[in-house]
Formats: C-alpha cells, structure tokens, sequence
C-alpha cells in the first residue's frame, strides 16, 4: 500500500514537470527544425512568462487563463521582433546564430535582474485543494498543469496539421528552398514560428510559476532539459519532443524518487549520451541526408 | 620567429611583395618587447592579474580553435580544463607532486582522456557533436560535485601550492606573468606550426568539406581525434597552470558558462583563424571589467557590444587587422 502511493507520487510530479518538459521542448524543436537555429535564449522567454504570469495574476488578480493568454501573446510578439531584428542576419550561419542567441539570453536575463530584482518570488496556487481516488490523493494545483499543458499542446498540434500556416511551416521545416518555390513566404514563416515557439515557452514559464518560484534564474533548467529532451526525442522532431518530454520527466521522477536527484541527474545525462551514440537522430528523428 | 616565416613563404609566398611580409615580422616584435616590458611600467596588481587571465583565456580559446579546425564544436571545453586542474590540484595536494610536473601531467591524463572519448563521440558531426560535448560536460561537473571523497564536492579544494621553477615559487603575480606569457608563446607557435604542417592541410581540408577529404584518402576520424586530443590536451594544462595561480578550485571554477565563454572569444575574435582565439580573448577578458562603472548593467553592455560585433563583424576582429595588413587569407577556410 505504502508503495503504491509512492508510486502514484512519482507518476503524478512525472506527468508535471514531463508536461512543461514538454512544452518546452516542442518549441525549441520547432525553431531547430524550421530555422537550424539552437536557441539559447529559449529558458529567457520561459522566465519572462513566469513574470508575466506573475505579475497579472497577482496584481491585477485577473483569472489564471486570462494571465496564460496575455503572457503568450506578448512573449510571443516579443519573440517575433527578437527573431526579425537579431536572428535573422545569422540565416546562413548557424555557429553565429547560435552565439547570438546567447547575447540575447544574457540580456534578458540581466534586464529581469535590473527590473525586478534578483530574489526569488513565491506565486500563490491558482487552485487549492486536492483530487482523492480511493487511497491517492492528488493536489489540483498539479492536475491543472498537465491539463493545461495537454490542452495547449492540442492546440498547438492541431494548429500545425489543420491549417494552411501550419501545413506552411512544416513544409518550410522539410525543405525551405522547395517551400519558396510553392510560394510560401519564408520570410513571414521564420518570426511566426520562432514568436509560437517562445511563446510556448512562456506558457510553460506561466505554468510553473505556482509551483515553483519566479526569479530572473529560473530559464536555465528548462533550457537545459529541453536541450536533453531534444536530443533524446530527435532534433526537429514534434513527437520526439513530446515523447522525449515525458519519459524524461518519468525517469526524472523515478530515479530521484529511488536514488536521489544528484544520481538521478547523471543517470539521465548518461541515458541520453548513450542514445545519442547509437541513434544520433535520437528516438523518433530522422537522419539529416 | 623569422626562420619559420621564411620557411613557410614557399606556400603563399610568391604572391607576397616582401614588404607585406617584414610589416607583420615588425608588429610581431613591437607587440613582444611591450608585452615583455609593460607589466614593469604598472604597479597596480589588478592589471597584471586582468593580463594572466587574458593569457589564460586565450590559450583557452586557441585550443579550443584547434579543435574548430577540423570542424567540430566542443561545448564541453571547460569540462577539460576542469579536468586538468583537478588532476594538478589534487597531485599536488595529496602526492606532494611539484606543480610544473602536474601541469605536464595533466596534458597527458587530458588529452589521453579525449583521446578515448573522441574515438566515441567524434562519430556525430556538426550539431550533434556540439550536443554530446555539452552532455559529457554537464556529466563531468555532476561527478565532480558529488565525488566528494576525492574532490571535496562543492566546497571545493583549498590551499593548492604556486608552482615554483628551480626553487623559485611564482607566488606574486607578475612572476606568473611571465610563466603565462611563455605558455603562451609556445601554445601559440606550436598550433601555428601544427596549422602549417601536414596535418593542418588535413585539418582544413576536413573541415571544409568532410566527404571529400575522406574520399581524399585522408583519415578524418583519426585527424579529428589527433586535433581534439591536443586541443583538450593544451586545455587540461593550461587549466592546471591557472588553478597552481588562483589555488583554490571547486566544480564552480570552470562551467558550462565558461564553454559558452570560450566559444565566444573563437566568434568573436574570427573563428577560421588561430589568432581569432587570442583577439577574442584580448577583448573579451578585460570588458566586464571596463564596464564595471555601469553597476547592473554591465552585463547587458557585454550582450550587447557581443550583438554588434556578430552583426557588424561577422568575420570576427582578425577581419579588421587582416584588411590593415591587406595580407590576403591565409589560414581562412571558406564557408
């Protein structure tokens, strides 16, 4: 019996962090694949979310989806001017691409520093209380992140098979130069997908910021894992990502459970370095040619 | 100097009017004798220590530029220069081994250790690799930190000796000023006559073009492990020397970060070139510093100032110089 809710424990904190594991690594993937660019400063939008989601729902007490949909649509332009103005002179050069991102990361996060100070803020739960099955419990404030998680992912899914922008940037992803001669404009797909693709991560930054704190520091984590998520899943790869996402938020949350989360971190760096060796497109990518 | 210039004008020499040639051959020794005599003229500490992390950093940077010549990037590189500095430290610490020797050997345990890892993780190319390293040095700080029987976790090691040359400890700052220059120097000429030799056409033509250096004939994972092995190997030393200088060293004093750093300086400085290492480490190293006026906003100054020189100068810095000198590219891989 003891065992079991144990169990149930790590499934559930799993599913969480697996869930903005996820969303995380959804955008940075879409930006690899569609751009070649690995953006550094991803972890950056992921904490100005969290402050955005802070700030309105704690100020303005505003509800908690009216927060998620201010924080994505501002990131998200945000992201899109960033992409327009930095990323793209670095087109044809990925090392440089690359650097610049972390420019622009290092400015954020000193900007957030400057603004609002370096000390970690506590955000309330937007949801109390807790869910029991039989001898489980589980707390809403966690549920409601992997349902929002799931539901923002839908959309975000449906948006990129279902509609004619979204057909328009998967075609860019598999070959930019066949896409231009369709008659897709590049130029406007490039901001557009790096803008969804941060303000995925904003999402996820307002997400977690009940449930971890918010401070200018935060982004670094998340950027790490979803690099790890990404490398597991396969660069460029939706469904790797989603896959990648939460089985490393499951043997995360398994292994710290069991060893302890020092162990757990090495095992999962070594898990993925493996996976990499023997299929270096990772679990779902494809081969580049 | 001058003889090896010589030597190496039958490459690239008959297009060179003699007088292009002696213009560099002057800036060379110009730029020696102040370096020499510089450090005798300021009293104050804290230039002279500005100017042993510049060297630093630019052995760094070359190094790491070694292994960018055959077109691989490592995000691990400070993973290694850890790596030396632990094998110094804790030699000297607990076997009483002079430091000088330990920085020998922490070349060797380096590029011995990158030799065996290069032979795995050099199958990925391109962006993988630049993963892999990033994961292998994310595993090497996690060991460190929790090694703590042997690497006192994170406190970190305390009390590491100076190293000292035929009784003399390099104590005082100026006196490892000179050490760091000379390590320098010969890092320097040695990646420069490495470049030059047969195995830098191999190198160049490797990164270049992969598939036809291998259709070539020209063994590309053995070339790439020989680069990656010296590059980590010239690291793990120079990250030796710099712990027997701040002795004190814990999983803190080389990171992720300082990978990011290295890169950086290649960048910046002219990534094609081994003295964009040493350019980018030149500009680099001191600014925090000149912007330390602007409290809180210094590090939004350095992205930025990092920002307009990838923008404005995307060849790097060495493409300044190179077009004062109009010298034509010599060591310049096109891309």
């Amino acid at each position: 019996m003891d065992y079991s809710i144990l169990l149930a424990q790590a499934v559930l904190n799993g599913l969480v962090i697996g869930a903005m594991y996820m969303l995380m690594a959804v955008g940075f993937t879409l930006v690899f694949g569609i751009m070649r660019v690995v953006n550094f400063a991803h972890g950056e939008f992921y904490m100005l979310g969290a402050f955005t989601g802070f700030f309105t729902y704690v100020y303005w007490e505003i509800p908690f989806v009216v927060c998620l949909l201010i924080a994505a649509l501002t990131i998200g332009i945000l992201g899109m001017l960033v992409e327009r103005t930095l990323i793209q002179p670095f087109r044809s050069d990925e090392m440089s691409g690359m650097i610049a991102t972390l420019a622009i990361s290092v400015i954020i996060q000193n900007g957030a520093v400057l603004l609002w100070g370096p000390q970690p803020r506590a955000m309330p739960d937007i949801v109390t209380g807790t869910l029991a099955i039989g001898p489980f419990s589980f707390p809403w404030s966690r549920l409601v992140v992997i349902a929002a998680a799931a539901l923002i992912f839908t959309a975000f899914w449906l948006f990129m098979q279902r509609t004619r922008l979204g057909r328009a940037m998967r075609a860019v992803a598999q070959d930019t130069e066949t896409a231009l001669i369709q008659g897709i404009r590049v130029n406007y797909i490039y901001p557009l997908a790096f803008g969804m693709s941060v303000a995925l991560a904003a999402l996820a930054g307002a997400l977690m910021g009940p449930v971890f704190s918010v401070s200018p520091f935060v982004g670094l984590t998340p950027m790490l894992k979803a690099f790890v998520v990404v490398i597991l899943g396969g660069l460029g790869s939706v469904p790797g990502a989603v896959v990648g996402g939460l089985l490393l938020g499951m043997i995360e949350s398994f292994t710290a459970t069991i060893f302890g989360s020092l162990v757990s971190d090495i095992l999962q760096l070594l898990l993925v370095i493996l996976i990499l060796l023997v299929r270096p497109a990772g679990l779902l990518g494809q081969r580049e040619a | 100097m001058e003889g090896s210039s010589t030597a190496a004008i039958g490459r690239d020499g008959p297009r060179l009017a003699p007088r292009r040639r002696l213009l560099p051959g002057i800036a060379l020794v110009v730029v020696l004798a102040a370096a020499l005599v510089l450090p005798q003229l300021t009293t104050n500490q804290f230039y002279i220590h500005l100017a042993n992390l510049m060297l630093l950093n630019s052995i760094f940077a070359v190094s790491l530029g070694l292994i960018a010549s055959v077109g691989q990037i490592s995000l691990g590189h400070a993973a290694f220069v850890a790596a030396g500095a632990y094998v110094s430290a804790l030699a000297a610490l607990s076997f009483k081994l002079p430091p000088i020797l330990g920085i020998v050997l922490a070349g060797l345990v380096t590029g011995l250790a990158a030799v065996l890892l290069g032979k795995v993780l050099l199958r990925l190319r391109g962006v993988y690799f630049v993963l892999v390293t990033f994961l292998a040095g994310q595993v090497f700080t996690l060991i460190v930190l929790n090694w703590e029987s042997v690497t006192h976790g994170a406190n970190g090691l305390l009390g590491i000796p100076a190293i000292s040359i035929f009784g003399l400890p390099l104590s005082t700052r100026l006196r490892f000023y000179y050490f760091a220059l000379a390590a320098f120097i010969i890092v320097v000429t040695f990646v420069w006559a490495l470049m030059r030799s047969q195995y830098g056409r191999a190198f160049r033509s490797i990164a270049e073009n992969v598939r036809l250096a291998e259709s070539s004939g020209i063994d590309v994972s053995r070339y790439q492990i020989v680069a990656f092995a010296l590059g980590s190997g010239i690291a793990g030393a120079a990250g030796a020397a710099m712990v027997h200088y701040i002795r004190f060293l814990s999983p803190d004093s080389f990171t992720f970060n300082d990978s990011i750093a290295y890169i950086t300086m290649l960048v910046v400085g002219g990534r094609h070139t081994m003295i964009g290492g040493v350019l980018g480490a030149l500009f680099l190293t001191p600014l925090p510093e000149l912007l330390r006026g602007f409290v809180g906003a210094q590090h939004i100054i350095y992205g930025v100032i990092l920002l307009c020189v990838l923008l404005f100068i995307p060849n790097g810095l060495v493409s300044i110089g190179r077009s004062f000198f109009s010298k034509g590219s010599e060591t310049e891989t096109p891309k």
